[in-house]
């Protein structure tokens, strides 16, 4: 774009947008990466929970307790976090599973084996020693015999 | 056939290609994109990733282009891609991946914005009320245009330059369908003029004459501010 010719022509404001756009509202530092770990999964045919939260809230992005629920359809992922002594150990994580049941419940963290938990009857779960790090639920529902699988992820969370 | 930015030209080998060369390797634009699709869809892990890296600041800006803030924005930037995950096979066309991402985008921020804003409601009153139903209509300007907008919390502090300050400054004190507009317009510059068009579901013959209201407010702000002095 040209915009000495005419400094106050819409292509020269535009560019100046252009060039503002990604200095004044750049794409957060390390999303990019945190998305391609969230979408490297081995099964794609996925349900995506979105993160349920008043706007003013920060969610999970720090070392305190918290608790985070996700939701797709009829299905809500709830979990706290709690960090675990000493310092630095690690988080506990209970979660909650609607509707309940025996469903399987994968915790990805980057750059970390994955943890693999099963919930009880009433939908609950719980798992200690999660690292630190990018991590994601993904949940296999237990849907009955001969019932399609249903599967649903989590957005990243930053612990 | 559309305004591509060229990385490279066509028929022309890459200097430097690995060894293990991938499809897209050379291609740029909607081409480059398809060529990703194709082998994410067919399980190469690469292509997803370099549609992530490459198609992300789009998303991104789509996004920021209505009221929510940083945090927020991110999680709905992630929602759009593991969206995609399971839309990969539905998409007949490759080359509206771009378009699909801009649509749905923008759908999951309204319904963010939405739900942020029956939220307030709840705590604040009815102040809300009427702020609400219009920002679901899309661009509807006649009946947005009179609110002022949520500024996007403008990052000043990087702005070193007097003028960009002023100018990012006037941008945030545009209407909210006039910000979105805008970004959308310079992102087009970066794709192509006829997805965002067809993103905004409108003909497209009829962005410009609105592009211009919007282009002429932000001038009149921005001299308000100082201008390019």
């Amino acid at each position: 774009m040209n915009c000495t010719d005419q400094p106050h022509s819409d292509d020269a404001l535009l560019g100046e947008l252009d060039r503002l756009l990604d200095v004044a509202d750049p794409v957060p530092a390390g999303l990019i990466e945190r998305i391609q770990f969230a979408v490297a999964l081995e099964d794609l045919d996925v349900e995506v929970a979105r993160w349920e939260r008043a706007g003013a809230l920060a969610g999970v992005r720090g070392t305190d307790p918290g608790t985070v629920s996700f939701t797709v359809d009829d299905v809500t992922v709830m979990v706290t976090f709690t960090p675990e002594r000493p310092e630095g150990a690690g988080h506990r994580i209970d979660g909650w599973l609607i509707p309940p049941g025996g469903h399987r419940v994968e915790v990805r963290v980057s750059g970390q084996q994955s943890r693999t938990t099963m919930a009880d009857d009433g939908g609950r779960f719980v798992l200690e020693g999660v690292p630190h790090g990018t991590l994601q639920l993904v949940v296999q529902l237990d849907q009955g015999e001969g019932m399609a699988t249903r599967r649903v992820v989590t957005p990243t969370l930053v612990l | 056939m559309m305004a591509e930015p060229q990385v490279a030209d066509e028929g022309t080998p890459a200097a430097g290609t690995p060894a293990a060369g991938t499809p897209w390797d050379g291609m740029a634009g909607t081409d480059r994109y398809a060529a990703c699709l194709l082998a994410a869809r067919a399980g190469d892990r690469r292509g997803l990733n370099v549609l992530v890296a490459e198609l992300t600041p789009l998303v991104w800006h789509v996004v920021r282009g209505s009221r929510l803030d940083r945090a927020t924005s991110e999680d709905v930037v992630q929602t759009v891609w593991l969206a995609l995950l399971r839309h990969l096979d539905r998409l007949t066309e490759p080359r509206a991946l771009v378009a699909w991402l801009i649509t749905t985008a923008r759908r999951e921020a309204y319904r963010c914005q939405r739900r942020d804003d029956q939220q307030r409601q709840r705590t604040a009153g009815s102040y809300y009320a009427s702020f609400n139903g219009s920002f679901n209509e899309g661009f509807n300007e006649e009946r947005v245009s009179a609110e002022p907008s949520k500024a996007p919390e403008p990052e000043l502090e990087v702005l070193r330059e007097d003028r960009d300050r002023r100018l990012w400054n006037a941008f945030s004190l545009l209407p909210q369908h006039c910000q979105e507009l805008l970004r959308l317009t310079v992102l087009a510059g970066r794709t192509s003029y006829s997805v965002v068009a067809k993103a905004l579901h409108r003909p497209r013959g009829s962005i410009g004459p609105t592009r211009g209201r919007c282009l002429a407010t932000l001038r009149q702000l921005f001299e308000g501010e100082g201008g390019f002095r």
